[in-house]
């Protein structure tokens, strides 16, 4: 903590310094912009409030977003939920109170911040939302496009199940918390394409709220219903350790096609790399902090006020399978843990 | 209890077809032992007349522990068992010594430390995710969650060889039948010169060692501990267990029997409506209607009344 | 003897160590330990926290509060019967889901959607209260699967109807106004607590239904054998809980019209953790809604703020689980000794020198054997009789230990019956101008007889001193009364800090804890006459009509207290230095008066006196059965003038025949003789005494 400080003190102090000298020693090269978009900046408090500072995802996005804010001179905290929507919106509420000029946050599903998101941005505060998406639009919402990730996935499967298949067509879903905009969009994508494709069978399709051992369990389940099952998906890889736990534990790694997504932490390319996962989608967390990082400088540049501007930002996302992996493809969230120490 | 269970088992032999396959029972066996485990634990503490909300967190931070240290190479896997079993042991030994010295309510106790033990262990062991993976170079240990033994899988040989240690902990030696006395009355048992006190200790200290055994078969045959099934429901599964096959939580009534009756009838009926293909969800609703079915069951045929009833047994 | 000085005179004199020891048997001070955690807390995080105090965050804080501590209260009144309620999680999760669904999908209007969802978690609450109530189910049990089971439902119920709800944003400025509007400056919410706290609070403290919970929670098997409906009482305890917990479930609701899977997750928990800080006991009996209050406070204001420092994450659950850890064991520890505490502290003795006695060597008060030969009445048929009066046909009445009033009947009084029964403790007795007996009960109050035997109350409290911590308008101890010529009773009361069988803690203490009171009849008004007199004992009213007399025993005085005429309202002195406990006094045939000496002085006990701090010190480290008691085995029977001269005193040094005596009463030139501790009653003729004399018609058939 005291050294990160410290650091980000050098960080700032330096960039000071090389403003100045730059300003002072060669007036004629000055950016007549940087002045304005730096002040637009400074001081300014970002506060960030994701379900639970607990995972990959939200370690990374957090990371990334607290290191620029430290370079530029902002202030930046983070409250840890822990997984309580209760205690979110508790957070959240006294955040109103607190008054800081940017909240990024995550909703655990789509109503339970809408109307806090609401009050926020009518108070001027600058609501930047990650990954899931609540019912109401803000400022911005970074995410990769979840329909049309599902769309994908979908297809992927259909490819490996669908007509034309010597296979049973079986296919399982796992979805996480059912109004949480990850899995409420993705299936949204996925029953769209497997309504076009009237082979598949979904047997089931049920919630694990984000919750490994959930997963585990039922899929377990689904696994001794249907041992000939031919794909499972799961909305999300943390959560989606349980459900590959079940399907190597009831032996049929070799035989089920287990697609999920996630944010590309380590232990998906590791989970790739056992077997565990067949393939997964990488929506890089890494990358999408650094997307809400550019919709922060963007909401507070544009000097309109919160709300004012309201952007969808599709964060990029891939394909991945066994082969895709190398060293350095994931990131390692306990760099950005550290960070958000 | 020990009827329903037999007479429930009778049914689903009887009505599903591939219930009484060995395949099946072994799959039923193994996914109720770590529940088992834990209620060898818990019954160990309800004996005398305390309970343990803690267990749950001190198994995911211990044994979390353990995991990391192993992963991130800072120890050999012996020492990082050493040293999980030993955060376990120590933090169940501070809720034996506030509950035994301090006279809190073992309810708050355990519950405060299960609070703690979480926070502890995410503030300063457990750096990174919430999710520790088991690194795949972890060695022996592997075994017990994914091995097997004579063809039976190792979680059921090892919940097997607790259960008997537990019994013969129980039945045979003193401080086994001291925990009986100190449940049945403990301030007879006080008067009768049995050290009371630390026998309580001694009894979470217990609980605290069975929870590492138990996580260890968990993280392993998963391949990763999630310390966030700390704020789930299992603690409350755990409880069930033990008073469903017919412990009482007013102590000193109970045996390893119970514990097995109860986790075989929670083994039997999950896996006869898994058989049965009913839902997840739905699973719960008629496992817990199932519950109070015996729980009501059981008062029909032991009824209390406010004459018989215990004052502040709740 | 030393002589105490100055200083430690002042010290007695002006610091009133008393008062802890009845702060401390306060009811109220219960809630101390909670009360300061509640301090703490919001002292720690007000500090910590910039702006935790402003208007914005209080209003927030105080909107949560509203729910969560409904679901507080609705914990507390199963605390209370003896239960405890684990599903008020899940049937709060019930609530909300309900209301957003009849809202969102059903289309209801507010107004019904409302009282639906109360009505659909209360019959959770009633299904609970039937199970535990009705067939003796145990609540934890009971409750935890009922937690699974609501729980399931609800994760089912979403899976099927979530998405359709998620989708639809109820808009209504009512629901609107229950969610975010203010009524006289505060949230809804809030609002709506207070209603409900207040409705509870009557309802617990004033009711019946609350006093027979509590009666329940404190032991159901008593409440069960008075005859109390225990099953339906516990039953609708539930109930109420679950309906508590619809209501909280609609606030959320409207709060923040989410509906997720992890709603209420772990709130039975944070309601149970936040009930028991608040000082209420798991297994009933002691709990109140400004209990539950005060936990639910010092609980979201930890979970809010912890969450709010932004401490690592871990840091938080570490700082919530050492605080429940310590605060539960202060809490613990508290209840545990306070009674310990009260113990050691509520005894105060205070200074008193007492002035050296009469000789009893010489002078009037030589001893004799004057009663060595008194006559025996009713031995083994009466237990403590402390008083004895006799009417104008010389029925002989006497209270007794057990509540009656027993009468014998001349000419030899072995033929006896009750007279009446009171109950409490019979002791100081007078017959007023009609012939009704007017009695002290201890414990009681003043009563009077009528001659057929039928009891009234004429009064049982006072006004309250404005400055008495404890509370001194009940009656505790009546000790003896008289009547003056225009019919108002004046009576004593020993003591106002203890219950009648400590009255030799009392005489340690030697505190003016005592008063006369008077009751008069004519108004029904009771008036405090004269406070702080050490042990007030015997009452008489004296010759004028102008003046009561009345003896202080651990004083060793006896004084008198004019209440009318010029003096009216002063006391003086009339005899002092008595060399023992002047107990009841009674006119005498001659125009003077017998004062009883139930007991005497010890020079022990008179140095003890001079040491208040070694009596302290006595009181906290040995057992009460050995401490320095006043004697009261031996005594006296005195004769005295107006002026305070002591003309004879009978004694009897065998003390075989009648031992120990507290009142005397002359009649047709008899001597009856009561004694507290007896079993007896004695008489004894009197040589010189006129035969025909008796009190009543002395002292009412002048007037008359």
């Amino acid at each position: 903590m005291k050294t990160l400080q410290k650091l980000g003190a050098v960080a700032i102090s330096a960039a000071m310094l090389a403003m100045g000298t730059v300003s002072a020693g060669s007036q004629e090269f000055n950016d007549p912009f940087r002045d304005p978009a730096l002040e637009s900046l400074r001081g300014k408090k970002i506060a960030y409030l994701p379900i639970s500072i607990g995972f990959d995802l939200a370690q990374a996005w957090g990371g990334v977003v607290k290191q620029q804010a430290e370079v530029y001179g902002m202030e930046f905290s983070s409250q840890d939920p822990n997984w309580n929507t209760d205690a979110m919106a508790q957070g959240f509420t006294a955040l109103l109170a607190d008054q800081p000029d940017v909240i990024v946050t995550q909703n655990p599903d789509m109503q339970s911040l809408a109307r806090l998101m609401k009050q926020a941005n009518a108070a001027g505060i600058v609501v930047v939302q990650l990954n899931m998406a609540g019912a109401v639009q803000t400022d911005a919402v970074v995410a990769p496009d979840f329909i049309g990730m599902g769309e994908q996935i979908a297809k992927k499967v259909v490819e490996k199940c669908g007509a034309g298949t010597d296979t049973s067509h079986k296919v399982s879903i796992v979805q996480g918390v059912l109004t949480g905009g990850v899995s409420f969009y993705q299936i949204q994508g996925i029953n769209k394409v497997f309504a076009e494709n009237p082979e598949i069978t979904v047997v089931s399709s049920q919630a694990a709220d984000w919750d490994a051992s959930k997963a585990r369990a039922i899929t377990e389940t689904v696994l001794q219903q249907h041992p000939d099952i031919c794909a499972v998906i799961d909305v999300w890889d943390g959560q989606g350790v349980g459900t590959g736990a079940a399907i190597k534990q009831a032996g049929l790694s070799d035989k089920v096609f287990y697609i999920t997504s996630g944010g590309g932490a380590q232990s998906m390319c590791d989970m790739l790399k056992d077997g565990t996962f067949s393939a997964a989608y990488n929506y890089d967390a890494v990358g999408m902090g650094r997307d809400a990082w550019t919709a922060i400088m963007v909401a507070l540049q544009n000097g309109q006020g919160g709300g004012a501007i309201k952007t969808q930002i599709y964060s990029p996302y891939r394909y991945m399978t066994k082969d895709d992996v190398r060293d350095g493809t994931c990131f390692n969230p306990e760099e950005y843990a550290r960070i958000l120490r | 209890m020990f009827l329903i269970t037999v007479l429930l088992f009778a049914v689903f032999a009887l009505s599903l077809n591939n219930f009484l396959s060995t395949a099946n029972m072994l799959s039923l066996l193994r996914s109720v032992s770590v529940l088992g485990i834990l209620g060898l634990g818990m019954l160990v503490v309800v004996l005398g007349r305390g309970i343990d909300l803690s267990m749950v967190a001190i198994m995911a931070i211990s044994v979390a522990w353990t995991m990391q240290l192993v992963g991130s190479g800072a120890s050999s896997l012996s020492a990082a068992l050493a040293l999980g079993l030993g955060f376990a042991v120590l933090m169940s030994l501070i809720s034996g010594v506030v509950i035994a010295y301090g006279e809190i309510p073992p309810l708050f106790a355990t519950l405060a430390m299960g609070t703690f033990v979480y926070g502890f262990g995410r503030a300063h062991l457990i750096i990174g995710t919430d999710v520790v993976y088991m690194p795949g170079d972890i060695g022996w240990i592997k075994s017990i969650g994914q091995g097997s033994f004579l063809g039976v899988p190792m979680p059921v040989v090892v919940a097997f060889g607790m259960a008997m240690l537990i019994w013969a902990f129980l039945r045979f030696t003193k401080p086994g039948r001291f925990i009986y006395a100190i449940g049945d009355n403990a301030s007879a048992a006080r008067i009768a010169g049995i050290p009371v006190r630390p026998m309580l200790v001694a009894q979470y200290v217990i609980s605290g060692a069975i929870c590492f055994v138990a996580g260890l078969i968990t993280a392993t045959s998963v391949a990763a501990m999630n310390t966030r099934v700390v704020n789930s429901n299992m603690i409350y599964d755990v409880i069930l267990v033990v008073v469903i096959g017919g412990v009482g939580l007013s102590g000193g009534r109970g045996n390893v029997r119970n514990v097995v009756v109860g986790t075989l009838l929670i083994g039997v009926l999950m896996n006869g409506m898994t058989i049965m293909d009913v839902q997840y969800t739905l699973q719960n609703v008629i496992k817990s209607l199932i519950l109070l079915a015996a729980i009501i069951a059981d008062s029909v045929l032991n009824p209390r009344d406010e004459q018989t009833g215990q004052q502040g047994d709740i | 003897m030393a002589q105490a000085g100055l200083l430690t005179k002042l010290r007695y004199r002006f610091i009133p160590d008393h008062v802890i020891g009845e702060i401390l048997s306060k009811k109220w001070i219960d809630n101390a330990i909670p009360f300061l955690v509640l301090l703490i807390v919001i002292a720690v995080f007000g500090l910590l926290l910039p702006n935790f105090f402003s208007a914005g965050n209080m209003s927030n804080t105080s909107r949560q509060l509203g729910e969560f501590a409904l679901i507080c209260i609705a914990m507390m009144a199963v605390i209370v019967v003896g239960g405890i309620d684990l599903s008020v999680g899940s049937n709060f999760a019930l609530g909300n889901f309900t209301a957003l669904a009849l809202l969102n999908l059903a289309g209801w209007p507010v107004w019904a959607a409302i009282p639906a969802t109360i009505l659909v978690c209360g019959s959770v609450g009633l299904i609970n209260g039937v199970l535990i109530g009705y067939l003796g189910l145990r609540a934890f049990l009971t409750t935890l699967v009922s937690l699974i089971i609501v729980r399931a439902i609800v994760d089912m119920l979403l899976l099927r109807y979530v998405q359709a709800m998620s989708l639809s944003f109820f808009d209504n400025p009512v629901w609107d106004f229950i969610g975010m509007g203010n009524v006289l400056g505060m949230p809804f919410s809030f609002a709506l607590l207070i209603v409900v706290a207040l409705i509870g609070h009557v309802l617990i403290t004033r009711s019946s239904f609350g006093w027979r919970a509590m009666a329940i929670g404190g032991s159901r098997r008593s409440a069960h054998n008075i005859g109390l409906p225990v099953r339906g009482i516990v039953c609708s305890a539930y109930t109420i809980s679950g309906m508590l917990c619809g209501l909280a479930g609609v606030l959320y609701a409207a709060r923040l019209s989410g509906a997720g899977s992890d709603t209420g997750m772990g709130m039975e928990i944070m309601a149970l953790t936040a009930a028991v800080l608040g000082g209420n006991s798991l297994g009933g009996g002691r709990g109140s809604i400004v209990k539950a209050l005060m936990g639910a406070i010092v609980v979201l204001v930890m979970t809010n703020g912890v969450l709010r420092l932004g401490l690592n994450s871990g840091s938080g659950p570490m700082v919530l689980g050492l605080t429940l850890l310590f605060a539960v064991f202060v809490d613990v520890r508290w209840l545990k000794n306070r009674d310990k505490l009260l113990n050691k502290v509520y005894v105060s003795p205070t200074l008193v020198e007492m002035p050296k006695s009469r000789s009893t060597s010489e002078g009037a008060f030589a001893l004799n054997d004057r009663l060595s030969d008194v006559e025996i009445i009713g031995l083994g048929d009466v237990e403590s009789p402390e008083d004895v009066i006799l009417d104008e046909n010389d029925v002989l009445y006497c209270g007794t230990r057990r509540g009656d009033i027993v009468r014998f009947f001349p000419p030899d009084y072995t033929r006896h019956e009750v007279f009446a029964h009171i109950g409490g403790s019979p002791l100081g007795m007078t017959f007023d101008r009609a012939g009704n007996l007017v009695v002290c009960v201890g414990g009681m109050g003043l009563y009077s007889i009528s001659p057929d035997g039928v009891v009234s109350k004429l009064t049982d409290e006072t006004s309250r001193s404005t400055f008495s911590v404890v509370d001194d308008s009940r009656l505790r101890l009546a000790d003896d009364c008289d009547i003056a010529p225009d019919g108002r009773i004046y009576f004593s009361e020993a003591t106002v800090r203890y219950e009648m069988h400590d009255w030799p803690v009392d005489a340690l203490e030697s505190r003016g804890n005592g008063r006369i009171i008077s009751y008069d009849p004519a108004t029904g008004r009771t008036r405090t006459e004269v406070r702080k007199l050490i042990f007030p004992n015997g009452v008489c009213t004296a010759r004028d009509g102008q003046s009561i007399l009345f003896a202080e025993s651990w004083a060793c005085s006896i004084s008198r207290l004019w209440i009318s005429g010029p003096k009216a309202g002063t006391v003086e002195v009339v005899v002092d230095r008595l060399p023992g406990y002047p107990d009841n006094i009674n006119r005498a045939s001659d125009g003077t008066y017998w004062c009883a000496i139930m007991g005497m002085r010890s020079p022990a006990l008179d140095v003890a006196l001079r040491m208040p701090g070694f009596r302290k010190r006595m009181s906290r480290r040995i057992a009460p059965d050995q401490w320095l008691y006043p004697n009261l085995n031996i005594g006296c029977v005195i004769r005295f003038n107006d002026s305070g001269e002591v003309l004879e005193s009978l004694w009897d040094r065998s003390a075989t025949n009648h031992p120990m005596i507290t009142s005397m009463r002359e009649h047709k030139g008899w001597l009856y003789l009561g004694g507290i501790t007896n079993n007896r009653i004695g008489r004894i003729r009197l040589p010189d005494a006129d035969p025909t004399w008796s009190s009543w018609t002395d002292y009412w058939g002048k007037t008359a």
